[in-house]
């Protein structure tokens, strides 16, 4: 473990852990971009495997979804191996722009479960309603670590760019896809469940395998994902659920069907994917709900006859 | 050569599932030749070889030869590598088909069976929609008849038992454990026997409903189906609860392996079927893959002693017909 006394501005660069998991895929390139241009190095945690499941599960408590049995996993994969492990607290955005509570208790759930390991953590802290906006989230972490004001906001505003960027070249990317023949098929989850290395990349990989394009309902422009979503239901709490109905809201007339997919036992997705199959166009559509189970057959079944039905539907 | 040419052909569907196993042969014209139907009893392998014996009684093979086989069922993969079959499919897709080619007319299929329920919704002959349980296997058989078998009655006789009932109890069917918590007291409170089985039927029904059901518009001719379709407390619960007539077909539980013939006639694969199976020593074995952290569990299947198929494996590391893994 690196001595932390001589790490910092004073001599050594920092590491910064990144857990591979939960809010990783949104924000990998404000994280990355913001800590490279503060001059720190980067620690990413391995894709997630059945190892890091289990041992995620051994260190949560058992009601906790299973993200974030697998995020425990990938924070104890760090855990001495980097100064401090990332793990922000978000609470929300604004009036009606929360995130899942998990988001806002995560810091301290590792600081507790950790605290035998002398492990340091790293958080910045969002909450709009309380006037903690991301910008000065980030400021006050950067200081934190001996950063000043200037620098810090220097690298926010780069980071801050390049996150733009690189949203505005997934969301290009897939518009290209929604244009190829053949059938499509829209996921709806949570980007932390859908790009998962063990749990969600078998559904892809098996849709694939059966030629089916895979686009993802939460890529595309998130102010419309949002404006959106409050058309599908004005009083939706979750931030991350009104973009993933918006953006079946806007999109649904361009696939053949949707893939409701999340994990067990997640709340937001417990209320808003009833409301959504409720409230549905006609649009086919799976209700698909991963545990830990690692038998894939279940799933495979389920995948494999709303493919055969999605071909049917679209060959008469 | 000349004689096999006069012989006309006739297609094999098996449907293994967790509870029973059924079987059906076919001819061109869809027509039933031969038919069998018997319990799992937690050995696929035994059943499947069983099954091949009783479909092969019936069976004239001066007539007909097998050219094609389908499996389908929880066990089709397993099913499929014994008997060589040309075409394996899941059990949605062999019900929609099989339900749909006897009557096109249909517009939703109610299927409830051991440890799976499934809705599937058709238009003009063909399925557009579909929901299947998902995590648990509350208000399904199992469900039944682990209840049946707090009550002291059989499992068979609880659709008759139900019928005398005036006043079904309220039961809770969300949770199989909260449902049994909740039967217990209501039985310490007095209820009748009929009262209770009653509202357990009623309760599958609501669960389902609720459930697979949510959000799906069923339209009328509906088929009813599954092993929970013999129990006509629970189709007269539907009746009550969907306003219209259910339809239960006494072939309704061959429509899997039914759907699986005709999906194999489809196919375009042709294999003769060899009913020596019967006398041929399968075997299973479960290996872990060590060749990463997954450490996936495999499967492979073996033919008196030689491997014929593996399956379980999430990448290439664990393809055990390509490379051995121990």
């Amino acid at each position: 473990m690196p001595d932390k006394k001589s790490a910092g501005a004073a001599g050594r660069k920092l590491i910064i852990g990144l857990p591979r998991a939960l809010l990783y895929d949104r924000y990998r390139v404000l994280w990355k971009t913001f800590f490279t241009e503060l001059g720190t190095d980067l620690l990413v945690s391995p894709p997630t495997t059945l190892e890091t499941l289990n041992r995620g599960t051994a260190i949560a408590i058992d009601e906790m979804c299973l993200s974030v049995k697998i995020y425990l996993g990938h924070v104890e994969k760090l855990v001495g191996n980097c100064d401090y492990i990332l793990v922000p607290r978000i609470s929300n955005f604004g009036i009606r722009r929360y995130m899942c509570t998990t988001f806002e208790g995560l810091f301290d759930i590792c600081g507790n479960l950790f605290r035998r390991t002398g492990q340091k953590f790293l958080s910045y802290n969002i909450d709009v309603t309380h006037g903690l906006d991301e910008e000065s989230a980030f400021v006050s972490m950067a200081a934190e670590l001996g950063f000043g004001k200037k620098a810090a906001s220097k690298a926010y505003k780069k980071a801050k760019k390049a996150e733009a960027e690189d949203w505005k070249n997934q969301v290009k990317r897939q518009e290209a896809l929604y244009k190829q023949d053949g059938l499509k098929v829209m996921i709806a989850g949570h980007s932390y469940v859908e790009n998962d290395a063990y749990i969600g990349k078998p559904v892809t990989d098996f849709l694939k395998s059966a030629q089916v394009t895979v686009l993802r309902a939460d890529v595309m422009d998130r102010k419309n994902a949002l404006k959106q979503g409050s058309r599908l239901s004005p009083t939706m709490r979750w931030e991350i659920s009104r973009e993933i109905a918006g953006g079946i809201y806007e999109n649904r007339k361009r696939v053949d069907g949707i893939i409701l997919l999340s994990v067990f036992p997640c709340g937001p997705d417990a209320m808003t994917n009833d409301m959504i199959i409720r409230r549905n166009d006609g649009t086919p559509i799976l209700n698909l709900m991963l545990d830990g189970q690692s038998g894939m057959a279940g799933v495979e079944t389920r995948l494999e006859s709303f493919v055969d039905i999605l071909n049917f539907h679209k060959n008469t | 050569m000349s004689d096999s040419k006069k012989k006309k052909d006739a297609y094999l569907g098996i449907d293994v599932g967790s509870i029973s196993t059924k079987g059906v042969i076919l001819n061109d014209e869809k027509e039933i030749l031969s038919s069998a139907y018997i319990w799992t009893e937690g050995n696929p392998i035994g059943a499947v070889k069983q099954l091949v014996g009783l479909l092969e009684q019936q069976f004239d093979k001066e007539a007909y030869r097998i050219v094609a086989t389908g499996t389908t069922g929880s066990a089709r993969r397993l099913a499929g590598t014994i008997t060589g079959a040309t075409m394996v499919k899941n059990e949605i897709t062999a019900h929609a088909v099989g339900t749909t080619s006897y009557y096109p007319e249909t517009r939703t299929i109610l299927e409830i069976g051991g440890q799976d329920s499934k809705i599937i919704l058709v238009e003009n002959g063909v399925a557009v929609d579909y929901a299947m349980n998902t995590l648990c296997a509350a208000g399904t058989g199992s469900f039944l008849s682990s209840q049946s078998r707090r009550l002291g009655i059989d499992v068979e006789d609880m659709g008759e038992i139900a019928l005398r009932s005036k006043n079904p109890t309220q039961i809770e069917a969300r949770c199989t454990v909260f449902a049994e918590s909740d039967l217990v007291h209501k039985i310490q409170m007095g209820h009748s026997k009929e009262d209770i089985v009653a509202g357990l039927c009623q309760a599958v029904v609501a669960n389902y409903l609720n459930n697979v059901g949510k959000g799906k518009r069923i339209v009328s001719p509906v088929v009813f189906q599954g092993g929970v379709s013999k129990n006509i407390g629970v189709v007269k619960a539907f009746e009550k609860a969907l306003h219209c007539e259910i339809r239960v077909d006494e072939n309704g539980h061959l429509m899997g392996a039914i759907g699986a013939a005709i999906l194999a006639k489809s196919g375009s694969v042709r294999r003769e079927f060899d009913f020596s199976i019967e006398d041929v020593e399968f075997k299973t074995r479960e290996a872990k893959c060590g060749r990463c952290s997954n450490k996936c569990e495999i499967i492979c299947v073996y033919r008196d002693g030689t491997l014929i198929d593996g399956w379980g494996n999430r990448c290439e590391k664990g393809d055990v017909m390509h490379r051995k893994v121990g």
